[in-house]
């Protein structure tokens, strides 16, 4: 049986927010990932990816766009955000060990 | 996109969670006028080979569910409002935009469109449990 929710109506401020903030994101998934090895996939400059780094005890940010990535550990340096780690790849061919993540996510990527 | 998903469940733990969030291209985009819960004053479509390429993600979802790679735990959609200052701002957001229809279905005259506009769209997501 699953659950059907909806989060509540979002007004991020100021141009330039084309997807939604990550926490806002984040807590309408309802998962708490604490301590959670978590993958973001086709994760872009992080924007997910940083935010549930908050949380998560790691984060692996994978995208195939190198200059996504770099902008992603740029920010990450700025944020002082150390557990999240950016890696090229794609979604179809991850080139990650078996059983290694406990959260997988799959945000405007499928 | 069946293999992602396969990817996916290759490299999550016994009962891990995958998330899959997208637009929600069954659902047209809302302008409203003034505030993001303001009057709404026209829809936006989904051009339709981004509906088709959604509905095929859609199609791989239910493939894994199918069979038993994962359960479904959760499901929902929340919403985002993107803001625009005006008309001319938002026609120019929508000229090169890959997933919205190129034109606003206006359902009041210009001189009634109050601004700033705020686009609302729904952005739907899965929660699923590795078996």
């Amino acid at each position: 049986m699953t659950d059907t929710v909806s989060a509540g109506r979002i007004l991020p401020g100021g141009l330039g927010y084309i997807r939604p903030p990550a926490e806002i994101e984040l807590a309408a998934y309802g998962l708490d990932l604490r301590g959670l090895r978590v993958a973001d996939v086709g994760a872009g400059e992080g924007r997910l990816a940083l935010g549930a780094a908050r949380d998560a005890k790691s984060v692996l940010a994978v995208d195939p766009d190198r200059g996504a990535l770099a902008r992603g550990r740029a920010q990450a340096k700025r944020q002082g955000i150390s557990n999240v780690k950016f890696r090229e790849g794609a979604a179809q061919s991850l080139r990650l060990a078996d059983a290694s993540f406990d959260v997988v996510i799959f945000s405007w990527t499928l | 996109m069946v293999d992602a998903l396969t990817e996916a469940h290759r490299i999550l733990v016994e009962r891990g969670v995958f998330v899959d969030a997208r637009p929600d291209s069954r659902v047209p985009a809302q302008v409203h006028a003034g505030s993001a819960g303001g009057r709404v004053i026209g829809t936006i479509g989904t051009q339709r080979p981004t509906k088709t390429d959604d509905q095929l993600s859609d199609r791989a979802v239910r493939d894994v569910l199918r069979r038993k790679l994962f359960r479904s735990r959760r499901h929902g959609r929340l919403w985002h409002a993107i803001p625009f200052e005006d008309s001319d701002e938002l026609n120019d957001y929508l000229r090169d935009h890959l997933r919205f229809s190129r034109r606003v279905s206006w359902s009041v005259p210009a001189g009634r469109r109050t601004t700033p506009l705020f686009v609302e769209r729904a952005v739907r997501f899965e929660i699923l449990e590795k078996r």
